[in-house]
């Protein structure tokens, strides 16, 4: 991911809230946003916050993520709520998978 | 290319004359990237995925088709890019600045699939020619475009 601004103050890793228990959700696919070195930090925060609806603290720990780290799971869904998550990153050109969770 | 004033439903923007040229020799060469290069899986034994690699493909085709015929409908709105002596004041809502956002990215990741994926954390640099190079400077312009049109959804001070 190409570096843009560097955020002041690094935000508190959230506790990821599941919508209901693990066994309600199977099978469960994660969603997954991979690093890559052209789209901007910024850009992948704002895409972040629109496809999720997710404050831009939150969506920034997941770029940061991203950026660090090579990849983060942005959230473990149905196999049809995660091809719905993929297929709106992808609009938006980033580097997303969806992958089952084992 | 700078936010000028902005209300709930409406952003005005300000562009200067080569801004403005540039963008719309930037925007022909919209769809870049390959519908086939979004993978919905990276594993190779998630076999019920790649009954839905094709409907995935189908339906970012689709959403691009959508895309580009709002990019033709928006370049042809006289009033839209209509030049003053300094060059031109874009009014976009939020829901435009979105698709437009989805537009120009499209072809800075197509631009840099084209530079053949260069990367100078990994040590590989771009490689350009003269028949590269248009890519380059779309590349760069587009990162430039996002960034004015990002800083829109800030926080006026």
């Amino acid at each position: 991911m190409v570096e843009t601004v560097e955020p002041v103050v690094l935000p508190d890793i959230e506790t990821e809230k599941q919508a209901g228990a693990r066994s309600e959700l199977e099978p469960g696919y994660l969603v997954i946003c991979w690093d890559d070195p052209v789209n901007l930090m910024d850009y992948v925060t704002h895409v972040f916050q629109v496809v999720f609806g997710w404050p831009r603290k939150k969506a920034e720990f997941h770029m940061l993520q991203v950026h660090n780290q090579g990849k983060s799971v942005l959230t473990r869904q149905s196999m049809e709520r995660a091809e719905h998550y993929v297929h709106e990153l992808q609009s938006y050109s980033l580097h997303a998978t969806m992958e089952r969770d084992s | 290319m700078k936010l000028v004033r902005k209300s709930e439903d409406a952003f005005v923007f300000d562009m200067g004359k080569r801004e403005k040229r540039l963008l719309l020799e930037v925007l022909k060469l919209y769809p870049l990237i390959p519908t086939a290069h979004h993978r919905l899986s990276k594993t190779t034994d998630a076999a019920p995925l790649a009954d839905n690699q094709k409907l995935l493909e189908e339906a970012l085709a689709e959403r691009k088709q959508q895309n580009k015929r709002q990019l033709l409908a928006m370049l042809n709105e006289e009033q839209r890019l209509k030049e003053t002596d300094a060059g031109c004041q874009p009014t976009l809502n939020p829901r435009q600045i979105e698709w437009l956002l989805q537009v120009v990215n499209d072809i800075r990741v197509g631009s840099w699939l084209v530079l053949g994926e260069p990367e100078e954390r990994s040590g590989k640099p771009i490689g350009l020619n003269t028949e590269n190079a248009r890519y380059y400077a779309a590349m760069e312009f587009c990162g430039y475009f996002q960034m004015a049109l990002l800083d829109a959804f800030e926080p006026q001070s």
